[in-house]
């Protein structure tokens, strides 16, 4: 499909000027977010843009859609109200790994299993840069942090395990090493009609250990693609995510070739079927008449 | 002959006496009277025990009433469980199980000599009846309606109604249980004539309904279309009504994950542009403080629901108490107003719920609703109640001029800027729960923030003056005067009717809106008084601190406060008026015979 | 939406097209770096960063002006879509409080990855003409090379300090 000549990348583009540390990964991803709204062709204006605390998540705030920087951790459950509310919307949800998988991790499993279409963006950069480099759900075991100055006991969090085992229909990963192919894949994601989740592996400059920049993560990216991975196949996908923490795959792991009906659809056909024959809401306190 | 009756019943779950108390409750409103049911439960989710409090009048009922006119035990350990939530007086006529082995001399209520205690086989008739000790509660409805005349015909109506459906022999059965209750009671007279003065048609159409689901009806009446949330007693009702009825309105429910999340998505609908509620109690108040700053800060829209129980934490989940007052107007982090509402009976919970979302839309605010576990889940009679009277207010939007540069936190005369939301061509803007400029850009200058909070705050200047919020009742310059807010306000305008009755010069005010403190009208109100009582259900007495807080009360006020479920009497009040009385002439007597 | 490129069908009104989207893309990144710079008050890699963003501007114009007298207004087929960081320096490049000999070798890195994209173009190369306007594009790269280690010789030698021991540790937030 093409993009619509009306929107382009720019037209996405908000005047704020990013907080980001100058070398943060996080400059790309909102680059590759035009570009797949931009690819999209939504305008501006029927986009919600929404995300929780952290560096990761003054994003919205970067682009022209309807934004909303929410607070820590709850991105999901507020962009399922809008959801739920204008379905007409498209809804994306962004945050980092502390956000998502963290604070906020008890989330994502029932948005998963509701399959709203909403388009959920992790930028995981395996440690929480606004407080000044503490261990985060996704830092490896063993990592020295402040929080972690003997190294870290903890085994991180698997979020494209996670997802997958919960059920998402479409699982995918990106990179600032692949803007292109990150852009495309978040636009793929966008497209998917259910929830979809992107897992961006996207480096603390100030924080992060030499092995995360992208010089170190291209050394062991691999395309899925190119592995003739084919993304119908939850099993082997599980498989692949295996390997988070140690190889950084890109492309889509899965994507459920037959989507389910989603919930937002769902409630459109509730709300017609139920809506004939009701009270009109004036005489709504009939109900309470008792003969 | 009576105008009014309490009844007090409690058993274990299996004696049904609550759905006795409901068969009750219609059946006394198909035949035109007014009407108020409670129920208290222990902490068993079956089996433990439960009681019911029905009082019925040719009048309408401010409350549940004091002392019981008549207490029903079908077992004592479980009826003495209820303690002050069942008085019983020289005034109360007691039935009990015969089979309980206890002679009517020696039942075991201790300091009172009831007006008569009767006990009755009520097991032995159900069984011999009905084949099944089941149906002890269809006994008691038919001593019920042989000794005080209510529901003869319309409680077996009722019954009728709900199990044709099952079975015709199941309806033959209760029958022939009610026939022998009231064959019992016409073989066995009262002492004193106790039977309800007949209502002479003052019925017509009644509404019969608890102070949840009339919060609910009310919230979609009121344009409510999102309904986020999680189930916790006593407010979940909210929620299931929600799910009856909200979609046929174009709305939807999230039963959410948690309770964070339940107050989240309702967050989310509002940004969406929907007015949106979430409903809960004290422990999930606590959860969703959060959400509600950024409510707050973000200037969204927003009914916050509180369904009070006793606290802290689980505390007394199936009770109701007043300790959330603090919660509720301070709980949220940062420099804030969260207006707070408080309705007083089933009925004003309509009007209570509508004003809610009136306030939270135009001022672009969240709003906490404050019910409490009685009103929310007591049954009352209403009369219908004319929709039309009622103003629906929605959000200010943006007019075309306004989305030609759009700043969504624009400073205006009122602090109130106009309210773009997603899908809304020109209206795009962040929204977010740090401190912003007029577009929504976020910023860290001290200066911006404390223009912003002066916004924020300011802007509810003009909810403070508003007098429609209290009921006041009384002599305007009485020197005497109570306070009391939420359920408890209903047993105090009872007290003030008995008081003035008895020649006090007293006053009440019933705040419906707690929250921000409306300094003057309390200053008018407090003007001539030179005793008084602040009635609530708070150990902490947190009603009194707040107002202490923001005024100087009169020297003379004082707290009446105590933990919740522990109900006041409107008796007791009166005689705490009268001792506020003795006082006061003592001190003018003092004035005007100097001492010796 | 094609996303990559076809070197082996690009017609030369394509590659004067994608020659154009890289200078611009190089432009954009540089103001890009410059605002951070700005933002992060690092001030001389900021002025460095204009300079840069003014010469692929004007390398772009040059190349959209000879575009406009061989194909006048004809829509183009390749988009911005198809090329990433080809002649822009990697967002990795940046750092705050960098020096302008940083800055300057961040611009130094990216002229060699440009050079070596037309490099590694040539070999796909079908057409004549697309072929001896890469190998233009292609030693140009060589001279904005010279060019930028010219600037980088005049620069007083480095101290061998690292600024990052100066300055202070970051904000929490």
């Amino acid at each position: 499909m093409s993009a619509t000549c009306e929107f382009q990348a720019k037209d996405y583009k908000s005047d704020l000027k990013p907080i980001w540390c100058p070398g943060c990964g996080d400059y790309s991803v909102v680059q590759g977010i035009y570009r797949a709204m931009a690819a999209i062709g939504r305008p501006p204006h029927e986009i919600a843009f929404i995300s929780g605390i952290g560096c990761s998540s003054r994003i919205p705030g970067y682009t022209t859609a309807y934004g909303f920087n929410t607070v820590h951790g709850r991105a999901l459950p507020i962009a399922q109200g809008i959801k739920l509310a204008n379905p007409d919307l498209l809804v994306l949800a962004a945050g980092g790994d502390g956000d998502g998988f963290s604070i906020g991790g008890g989330h994502i499993a029932h948005l998963i299993r509701r399959n709203i279409d909403i388009t959920y963006i992790v930028m995981d950069n395996q440690i929480y840069g606004l407080t000044k480099g503490q261990l985060s759900p996704t830092s490896q075991k063993g990592r020295t942090t402040c929080t972690s100055p003997y190294g870290s006991l903890e085994n991180p969090v698997n979020p494209l395990l996670y997802t997958l085992a919960y059920g998402a229909g479409f699982v995918a990963q990106a990179s600032p090493t692949d803007l292109v192919g990150m852009a495309a894949i978040i636009e793929e994601a966008i497209r998917y009609p259910g929830f979809a989740f992107v897992n961006v592996q996207s480096p603390c400059v100030t924080y992060g250990e030499e092995a995360q920049q992208i010089k170190g993560l291209k050394a062991i990216s691999e395309s899925l693609k190119d592995l003739g991975h084919d993304p119908a196949d939850r099993l082997a996908a599980m498989d692949l995510a295996q390997h988070y923490g140690s190889k950084m795959h890109l492309g889509v792991f899965y994507k459920n070739p037959e989507p389910p009906a989603t919930y937002d659809a769902q409630i459109r056909e509730r709300q017609i079927q139920l809506s004939q024959g009701a009270l009109p809401k004036e005489r709504i306190l009939d109900l309470f008449i008792k003969k | 002959m009576r105008k009014d009756l309490v009844f007090g019943m409690a058993g274990s779950g299996g004696d049904g006496i609550v759905s006795a108390g409901d068969s009750l409750l219609q059946a006394a409103s198909a035949e035109g009277y007014h009407g108020v049911m409670t129920k208290s439960f222990g902490s068993q989710i079956r089996g433990g025990e439960s009681s019911c409090r029905v009082r019925i009048s040719t009048d309408p009922v401010l409350n549940p009433g004091g002392n019981l006119d008549v207490a029903v035990a079908l077992n004592w350990e479980d009826f003495l469980k209820f303690g002050a939530e069942l008085p019983v007086a020289g005034t109360t006529v007691v039935i009990y199980e015969a089979a309980t082995g206890v002679p009517e001399n020696q039942i075991p209520l201790v300091g009172v000599t009831p007006l008569q205690v009767i006990a009755v086989p009520i097991a032995a008739m159900a069984k011999e009846t009905a084949g099944t000790e089941r149906a002890k509660n269809t006994v008691v409805l038919g001593l019920i309606a042989g000794w005080f005349g209510i529901g003869a015909v319309a409680v077996m109506k009722g019954i009728s109604r709900k199990l044709a459906k099952k079975s015709q022999e199941l309806v033959e059965a209760n029958q022939k249980a009610f026939d022998a209750g009231m064959a019992f009671a016409k073989e066995h007279p009262l002492k004193a004539d106790m039977t309800i003065v007949p209502s002479e048609g003052k019925g017509g159409v009644k509404l019969l309904t608890d102070g949840n689901d009339m919060c609910a009806a009310a919230a979609i009446f009121a344009g409510c279309q999102f309904f986020g949330g999680y189930p916790i007693t006593p407010s979940t009702e909210i929620m299931q009504f929600f799910t009856n009825h909200v979609w046929k309105y174009g709305g939807a429910v999230l039963q959410a994950e948690d309770e964070i999340a339940g107050i989240g998505a309702a967050v989310g609908a509002s940004f969406a542009g929907k007015k949106a509620m979430t409903a809960t109690s004290g422990p999930g108040l606590s959860l969703k403080s959060e959400m509600m700053g950024l409510a707050s800060i973000a200037e969204l829209p927003l009914v916050i629901v509180d369904v009070q129980r006793g606290g802290p934490s689980t505390g007394l989940p199936t009770k109701t108490e007043q300790s959330d007052l603090f919660a509720a107007a301070f709980s949220a982090h940062g420099d804030v107003i969260r207006p707070v509402l408080a309705p007083t009976s089933v009925a004003d919970t309509f009007r209570t719920t509508i004003e809610a979302f009136n306030i939270a839309e135009y001022y672009q605010t969240p709003v906490i609703i404050l019910s409490d576990q009685e009103i929310a889940s007591r049954k009352e009679t209403l009369d219908p109640i004319d929709t039309s009277q009622f103003k629906i207010i929605n959000r200010l939007a943006p007019t075309g001029s306004d989305l030609q540069d759009y700043k969504r936190f624009k400073q205006t005369e009122n602090h109130i800027s106009p309210i773009s939301h997603p899908g809304m061509l020109g209206g795009t803007y962040l929204a977010s729960g740090i401190e912003h400029v007029e577009s929504g850009a976020p910023t860290n200058s001290g200066s911006v923030h404390a223009r912003m909070n002066d916004k924020r705050i300011k802007k509810f200047d003009p909810l403070k003056e508003r007098k429609d919020l209290f009921e006041i009742t009384g002599n305007p310059n009485a020197p005497l005067a109570l306070v009391a807010w939420g359920s408890v306000a209903g047993v105090c305008r009872e007290a003030l009717q008995m008081a003035r009755e008895q020649g006090l010069d007293v006053k009440l005010m019933v705040p419906y809106l707690l929250y921000p403190v409306a300094e003057q009208t309390y200053r008018d109100f407090f003007a001539s008084v030179q005793k008084g009582l602040v009635v609530e259900q708070s150990h902490l007495a947190q009603t009194f601190k707040v107002l202490r807080m923001h005024l100087d009360l009169p020297k003379g006020l004082q707290s009446l406060a105590r933990s919740g479920a522990n109900p006041f009497l409107p008796g007791e009040i009166v005689v705490a008026l009268h001792h506020l009385l003795s006082e006061l002439q003592r001190s003018h007597e003092g004035k005007l015979q100097p001492q010796e | 939406m094609a996303t990559r490129i076809d070197f082996a069908s690009l017609s030369l009104m394509d590659a004067l097209d994608l020659a154009i989207l890289i200078e611009d893309e190089a432009k954009e990144r540089y103001e890009e770096f410059a605002a951070q710079m700005e933002q992060h008050r690092t001030p001389a890699a900021a002025t460095f960063f204009r300079l840069m963003a003014h010469n692929e501007a004007k390398h772009g114009q040059e190349l959209a002006d000879r575009r406009g007298q061989l194909f006048g207004g004809l829509t183009p087929t390749v988009t911005r879509a198809m090329i990433f960081d080809v002649e822009a320096p990697d967002y990795d490049e940046a750092r705050a409080f960098m020096s302008p000999r940083q800055a300057m070798k961040a611009a130094l890195a990216s002229e060699i990855k440009a050079h070596a994209f037309f490099v590694a173009a040539l070999p796909a190369l079908k057409d004549a003409e697309v072929r001896a306007l890469f190998e233009e594009l292609r030693d140009e790269e060589v001279q904005h090379q010279t060019l930028v280690k010219a600037e980088l010789a005049k620069l007083p030698p480095d101290s061998g300090l690292s600024d990052e021991d100066f300055v202070d540790e970051p904000a929490a937030q």
